[in-house]
């Protein structure tokens, strides 16, 4: 009878809610229930390996960071009935590094470390359960996060949440054939910013906002009897409900709009979401940083931002976001302040008459921009005549110039191998590129394949993005019908192994000036970014960044989506340890490196990093089996 | 030998006829080590106890069934745990029947009482009793084992209805009911009189005792024992 009301207990609370019923059984008959009294420690690191699995049956447990400090210092949280502690210590056969204690008389369910495995191994959900959770904890928790955000903002929510869980209200819509007077009468009314209009689907074909009707219907004196879709900003930014915080965050970012709409499977408005809903969720504001600077008048500001932009990247990472995410949207940023940057400089440059646009190339070029990332920038331009080559060229250059060396004031230091658009020799035409992209396709000597897996990732960031597509369109071509050619970078991405050991678990001594560290970037995401780029280019993706190269590279060869899945899990694994290792450094007031001593790892990190340099093995050999290298 | 005598030579109530087997369990449990009430609760195990009877007169109601829940080293697991309903040849009224839920089927194919209360000798051994209100547990199964076995417990009783007023006197400092300190620790009983809850929901209150006893100078049975003697003594003279 008790084992069966323990059971019941049990199944009340996630993740013993969806656990099997023979291992629910197994859990309810091993746990004992042990009494904790106001204010009394239930767990210390003094405690050592910890050896019990608790589940917190009544009463609240109070759960403190002990000394060290992160991002969120000494961040506390509660958990209740039903939530179980501590999952990632006991994983790893590790010391806590949480205080818990009770904050009233608490009574726990508690198993033995050695049952703690065998329900590992018995149940997949929870299994599931707590790898889960250790990967959250990877970042730090992401339990903290929420706690964070309830403080803040009273609602559990995070920055992974769905988009259907932010919206709140049914979003206020009008027809194409609605008047203006009738959509600002309700806007007015009801103090609503925006209005959507949707079609007589109930899809979103645009939007009307506050600050529009100053400018496109007062200023421009329409009539208000006028149909609001001639005011309208149309094709409104659409996701999909399923889409996270995130997502939206990044839209915005990218595309600097203040409204995601959301819409269901068939397309029609669910919900609007907008930055003041994002904002309850994260800490520093994402749009503060977006409208500082875009309207930085000078260089200084400029700086400022980036080291908001810093900021705002180190929270979301001790917030336990992805490393995808969290590099795409450093990315983003920095793309931003590049424009900003650009655009200042273009006052003071008359580049009239020309045709051009500016290019990243490497980690950049990728959207994976880490915490310290250098420049790597070219320009392309068009001359029609090849009589003012030089001459436009010398302009061009003296405007690279200038915004070099802005960026490197606003945070983004020269680049040591002078890639950069103020380099003749990266500031060229399009036929200009074109040749040296085929150059090297052509003769793929040792430098050319080095070029290439520089200046292949490019991507253009301001000016005339077509010249852009158009140099892709042709790389494309010629390389995906190249087959020395992808054999040769096929070759060169296995030139580097994966620092794993046939005896010790990893290989630390491949650099002598670092003993007992393993570089991250050179034998880790390196191995995966110089693979993805030789599937890419033989099945023709367009697309620079690694993990939607694996995937629409995999796609392309109708290869199983999990094993795309798990590489791009292990390359991410490996980006998010490169940015909290630099993180670290920074907080030291050092230039971030990529070393990391594998000793220093918890035993899930190792076995983690372990499992993502076999994935970078993995990918490797499919490599050597398309190419026979 | 006069130890043999005591064991094999007892003397039993007339009319108690035990099998061969009941009688080497009976003297496995009277063989079994006496606890050493000095040692710290957190090395002891003690048995919980609750009864169901036909009523609430000591000297005449039946004991119906037995409840206990183990509290060993604080530590309170659902294995180790005791339930029987005792054989009743006379049903209990419809009354006392709501009460404890153990209807009149379940009474008459309950399990033979001396097989029973073997079963649950053999469950204590000679752990020391806790219960609330430990008096009435007390007095329907030393009668029940006089009755069936012919043997007394002598099993030391903790009474937690006086022990924990002692320990938690800012909170309640009387005599009151269980659910008064449920209430108060927010124990749930998932059963109100069943035995093995109700004694489920009296271990979680020892769990709380010895927890306080430990941070209080109460740090073994023989502590909560004199306790629960100067409790008893200080009542008797005031």
């Amino acid at each position: 009878m008790l084992v069966a009301a323990t059971a019941e207990f049990l199944r009340r609370h996630p993740p013993f809610d969806r656990m099997e019923a023979e291992a629910l059984q197994f859990l309810g008959e091993r746990v004992k229930l042990a009494y904790y009294a106001k204010d009394t420690a239930i767990i210390t690191p003094e405690m050592g390996v910890m050896q019990r699995f608790y589940i917190l049956q009544r009463g609240k447990v109070l759960v403190r960071r002990e000394g060290e400090v992160g991002a969120i210092d000494y961040a506390t949280m509660t958990l209740s009935a039903g939530e179980c502690f501590p999952i990632g210590s006991l994983t790893a056969r590790r010391a806590s590094t949480n205080v818990y204690s009770a904050l009233e008389d608490v009574f726990c369910y508690e198993l033995a470390v050695d049952d703690y495995f065998a329900l590992m191994r018995m149940s997949p959900e929870f299994n599931y359960f707590c790898t889960q959770y250790i990967a959250s904890l990877l970042g730090q928790s992401r339990q903290q996060l929420q706690v964070e955000f309830a403080q803040r903002a009273s609602e559990q929510q995070t920055m992974n949440s769905p988009l259907s869980s932010i919206i709140k209200k049914q979003p206020v819509c009008a027809s194409e054939q609605t008047t203006i007077r009738e959509v600002i009468a309700v806007m007015a009314g009801g103090h609503i910013g925006s209005m959507i209009v949707v079609d007589d689907e109930e899809r979103p074909i645009g939007i009307f906002t506050q600050s529009d009707v100053l400018k496109r219907v007062v200023l421009p004196g329409v009539p208000l009897d006028a149909p609001i879709a001639s005011v309208m900003s149309p094709d409104p930014h659409t996701l999909p409900l399923a889409s996270s915080a995130y997502d939206a965050v990044l839209a915005m970012a990218s595309f600097g709009i203040r409204h995601v709409l959301a819409v269901d499977e068939g397309g029609r408005l669910k919900g609007v979401v907008s930055e003041r809903d994002l904002f309850a969720l994260q800490r520093v504001g994402l749009r503060q940083i977006r409208q500082e600077i875009e309207t930085a008048a000078d260089i200084e500001v400029l700086a400022q931002a980036a080291v908001d932009v810093r900021k705002l990247a180190l929270n979301m990472l001790a917030q336990g976001v992805g490393a995808e995410q969290l590099t795409q949207f450093i990315s983003a940023l920095n793309d931003t302040l590049t424009r900003r940057v650009i655009q200042l400089n273009l006052d003071r440059h008359d580049l009239y008459g020309i045709d051009w646009a500016w290019l990243s190339f490497g980690s950049e070029g990728r959207d994976e921009q880490t915490f310290s990332t250098d420049q790597d920038n070219g320009l392309i331009f068009i001359c029609t005549d090849i009589m003012d080559r030089e001459q436009t060229q010398l302009r061009m250059l003296e405007f690279a110039r200038d915004v070099n060396d802005d960026l490197d004031r606003v945070g983004f230091p020269l680049c040591p191998g002078k890639i950069m658009a103020s380099n003749p020799e990266w500031c060229l035409t399009l036929e200009e590129w074109e040749e040296k992209f085929l150059n090297w396709i052509r003769t793929p000597e040792p430098q050319a394949l080095l070029n290439a897996s520089i200046f292949f990732d490019f991507r253009p960031l301001y000016g005339q993005f077509h010249l852009a597509h158009r140099l892709r369109l042709t790389l494309l071509r010629a390389a995906q019908d190249n087959r020395l050619f992808l054999r040769m970078m096929a070759q060169n991405a296995l030139s580097v192994q994966p620092p794993l050991g046939r005896i010790r678990d990893f290989v630390t001594d491949a650099d002598p000036e670092h003993p007992g560290t393993i570089d991250l970037k050179k034998f880790g995401t390196r191995l995966f970014v110089d693979a993805a780029r030789v599937l890419a280019l033989a099945a023709g993706v367009a697309a620079t960044n690694t993990a939607q190269r694996l995937r629409l590279a995999s796609a392309a060869s109708r290869a199983a989506g999990e094993e795309a899945a798990s590489t791009i899990e292990g390359f991410n694994f490996l980006q998010l340890l490169r940015l909290k290792r630099q993180n670290f450094e920074l907080e030291q007031g050092r230039a971030g490196d990529n070393l990391i001593n594998p000793d220093e790892l918890n035993q899930v990190e190792r076995r983690v990093l372990k499992e993502a340099f076999r994935q970078a093995r993995k990918l490797q050999q499919r490599l050597k089996l398309d190419y026979q290298t | 030998m006069s130890w043999l005598k005591r064991i094999f030579g007892g003397k039993a109530e007339p009319g108690v006829e035990l099998g061969d087997a009941q009688r080497d369990s009976l003297a496995a449990w009277q063989r079994s080590a006496a606890a050493d009430l000095s040692r710290p609760h957190y090395q002891t195990r003690y048995v919980v106890v609750d009864v169901e009877s036909s009523g609430l007169d000591m000297n005449r109601d039946r004991l119906i069934a037995i409840g206990a829940v183990a509290v060993v080293d604080g530590l309170i697991d659902a294995h180790d745990s005791f339930a029987t309903i005792l054989r009743q040849d006379e049903v209990s009224t419809t009354e006392n029947i709501l009460i404890h839920g153990i209807g009149g089927s379940a009474q008459r194919d309950g399990i033979d009482p001396p097989q029973a209360l073997l079963d649950f000798l053999n469950y204590c051994a000679k752990a020391p009793l806790v219960a609330y209100h430990a008096l009435f547990d007390q007095t329907m199964i030393e009668r029940a084992l006089r009755r069936h076995l012919g043997v007394r417990l002598d099993a030391e009783w903790i009474d937690l209805a006086w022990v924990l007023p002692d320990l938690f006197p800012e909170r309640i400092d009387a005599q009151v009911q269980l659910d008064d300190w449920l209430d108060l620790f927010s124990i749930e009983n998932i059963q109100r009189h069943n035995a093995v809850s109700d004694a489920l929901a009296t271990a979680m209150l020892l769990q709380a005792a010895i927890a306080r006893g430990a941070a209080r100078n109460a740090r073994t049975p023989a502590s909560f024992i004199d306790i629960q003697k100067s409790r008893r003594w200080l009542r008797r003279s005031t």
